[in-house]
């Protein structure tokens, strides 16, 4: 309603001062992540490599072969999974740490160095996190093998990045361990701003924590939840560093994620228009969730 | 009084189950990070035989090894590469929202939305068409080819967040100035940039750390060790250095020592600045 009016107002002239204002952020915009966005899809629709010079014309033949590679099923279930266990962690769990830290259970000095402990996994390189945790997970030499050695679990010892049913599920792990805490940070800022009154109106009540946890600091923080689940759910689609430090998709693939799987196909397979028919499935997956969060945030 | 004392038992005990809980995520965040600063500085054979101790032996030449062997270079060109991009972006993002915030012109809305949508695209969706177009520019392997998308993708954030402060400067200030007869660019200079200082400096820790850590441009549009940036360094670090792991984590604990530094600097304006933007 307001653009309507801002229409009828603006002259020509203000206009063009306006748009001089933001062309060099739109200019970068548009020559760097809209163009090449479309661009790719026009490629996904050709069979090419990136030395060749003549491009086959094979309509959406790329993507009935997507749909019938069987790295794409676990690609894109990989991908799913990931989604899942970060939205239980990184939403669930870090809501509840944010509650218990905001709810002056421990003394300020203690509160501050905890989270400042859980926060600092987020601020290092994603590349430094795999490599670190790939040594950490070494079999029989990492220090994750001689923990569960000391304390009598040695059975339970494992190549967990060398094992088609485990290199995902610890992959994923290093990325809680990496997000939860920055996540978690989030969370306090928002509990922060949650009339303090209501806790104790209903302290005085004597209502346990818990039930304040239900009924006050959930509602409150509702619209943050909302704003990381969508966050922590494209995270997830776009998953491709730390998958391609510590597994590289393998062993045998296993721990394919769909950027992963489209990284392969253009820079160590050569076959561009493949890849391209991968990346324009993401985009179209991204912007689904991108309309369903500007929906989501009209309803409420 | 039974029923009295359950109470403060089942609190403490609570409170106890807290702590412990508390204690062993901070260690579990904490220790990899000490762990790899500690063997940083043992021989590979100090390491295998005792990963948890302190080094017998301190030997700070692994680092010095690491520093030569190429660390050095990344870290430069690091610097030079995240520097260059806070710069542009900054520049760019503040005279978008300045202009979104107050000026008056057609397409307002959809402009906005447009830079803001950016945000949702990863960057997989542009990699391939950038890596031609980067190839037939010339683009390829120089430092450009990693400050002008990293610019490109850190816009929409940026803007986001200095418009969003922007809206709290009153625009009582722009007018009183206009009446002065000050022009937009004097206004935007004099008076708008001063007073964003400090989204500015938190903005730019965020774009500045995003850049620092990033990795799929890193390993697509640059090749050359004389252009190559610490994520990817790291990389070919790790893949030369397989037998000889002191040197090899002293090189990591190398390449996250300047993050970790301004980390304990500026451990407020951080956790301000990366949780600014979720809570508007």
């Amino acid at each position: 309603m307001t653009d309507r009016s801002d229409h009828n107002r603006a002259t020509w002239r203000q206009s063009l001062q306006g748009w001089l204002w933001v062309a060099p952020a739109l200019l970068f915009l548009v020559i760097f992540v809209y163009g090449p966005a479309l661009t790719n899809i026009r490629f996904s629709m050709f069979s090419f490599s990136a030395m060749s010079l003549d491009w086959d014309f094979v309509g959406f033949d790329n993507y009935l072969r997507l749909w019938n590679d069987p790295k794409f099923m676990t690609a894109l279930t990989n991908n799913a999974i990931y989604a899942v266990i970060s939205v239980s962690c990184q939403v669930g769990i870090a809501l509840v740490l944010a509650a218990v830290l905001e709810a002056r259970i421990f003394p300020d000095f203690s509160a501050n160095l905890f989270r400042t402990a859980l926060f600092l996994p987020s601020i290092l390189p994603v590349v430094v996190v795999g490599l670190v945790w790939q040594l950490l997970l070494t079999p029989t030499t990492g220090l994750i093998d001689q923990i569960l050695w000391e304390t009598g679990l040695a059975s339970w010892s494992k190549a967990w990045l060398g094992e088609p049913d485990t290199a995902i599920f610890a992959v994923i792990f290093v990325s809680q361990w990496q997000w939860t805490g920055y996540i978690m940070a989030l969370f306090m800022v928002a509990i922060r701003a949650v009339p303090r009154d209501l806790y104790e109106a209903m302290e005085i009540d004597g209502a346990s924590g818990i039930q304040q946890f239900w009924h006050i600091t959930v509602p409150g923080v509702r619209e943050t939840i909302l704003i990381v689940t969508i966050i922590t759910i494209l995270g997830s689609l776009k998953v491709f560093d730390i998958v391609w430090v510590m597994t590289a998709g393998g062993p045998n693939h296993s721990s394919e994620v769909l950027g992963t799987m489209m990284y392969r196909a253009a820079f160590r397979d050569d076959m561009i228009g493949y890849s391209s028919t991968i990346a324009t499935v993401i985009f179209f997956i991204a912007l689904t969730i991108g309309l369903v969060q500007i929906k989501l945030q009209k309803d409420r | 009084m039974a029923a009295a004392r359950s109470i403060p038992v089942l609190a403490v005990l609570n409170r106890v189950l807290l702590w412990a809980v508390f204690l062993t995520l901070a260690v579990v965040c904490v220790y990899p990070m000490v762990w790899l600063f500690l063997n940083a500085f043992k021989t590979t054979n100090d390491m295998f035989a005792a990963t948890w101790g302190l080094p017998k032996v301190w030997h700070w030449e692994n680092f010095s090894t690491a520093w030569n062997y190429g660390i050095s270079r990344y870290l430069l060109n690091s610097l030079i590469v995240t520097t260059a991009t806070v710069v542009i972006e900054l520049a760019l993002a503040t005279m978008a929202a300045y202009a979104l915030v107050v000026l008056n012109f057609r397409a307002k809305a959809a402009i906005y939305t447009l830079i803001l949508g950016g945000a949702i695209l990863p960057p997989e969706v542009s990699l391939i068409p950038l890596f031609r177009v980067m190839a037939e520019t010339g683009l390829y392997n120089t430092y450009f080819a990693l400050i002008l998308p990293n610019v490109a993708f850190g816009l929409p954030f940026t803007t986001f967040l200095i418009r969003a402060y922007m809206t709290g400067i009153p625009g009582e200030l722009r007018e009183a100035a206009l009446m002065d007869g000050a022009g937009e660019a004097r206004i935007f200079a004099e008076v708008y940039l001063p007073l964003c200082r400090p989204i500015l400096a938190s903005a730019g820790l965020i774009s500045a750390m995003r850049v620092w850590n990033e990795f799929i441009f890193a390993l697509t549009f640059v090749e050359s060790d004389s252009v190559k940036t610490v994520t990817i360094g790291v990389m070919s670090f790790a893949v030369a250095l397989r037998a000889d792991w002191g040197v090899l984590m002293a090189g990591l604990a190398l390449s996250i020592l300047p993050i970790l530094a301004t980390f304990l600097v500026m451990q407020r304006q951080f956790v301000g600045g990366l949780t600014s933007g979720a809570v508007k």
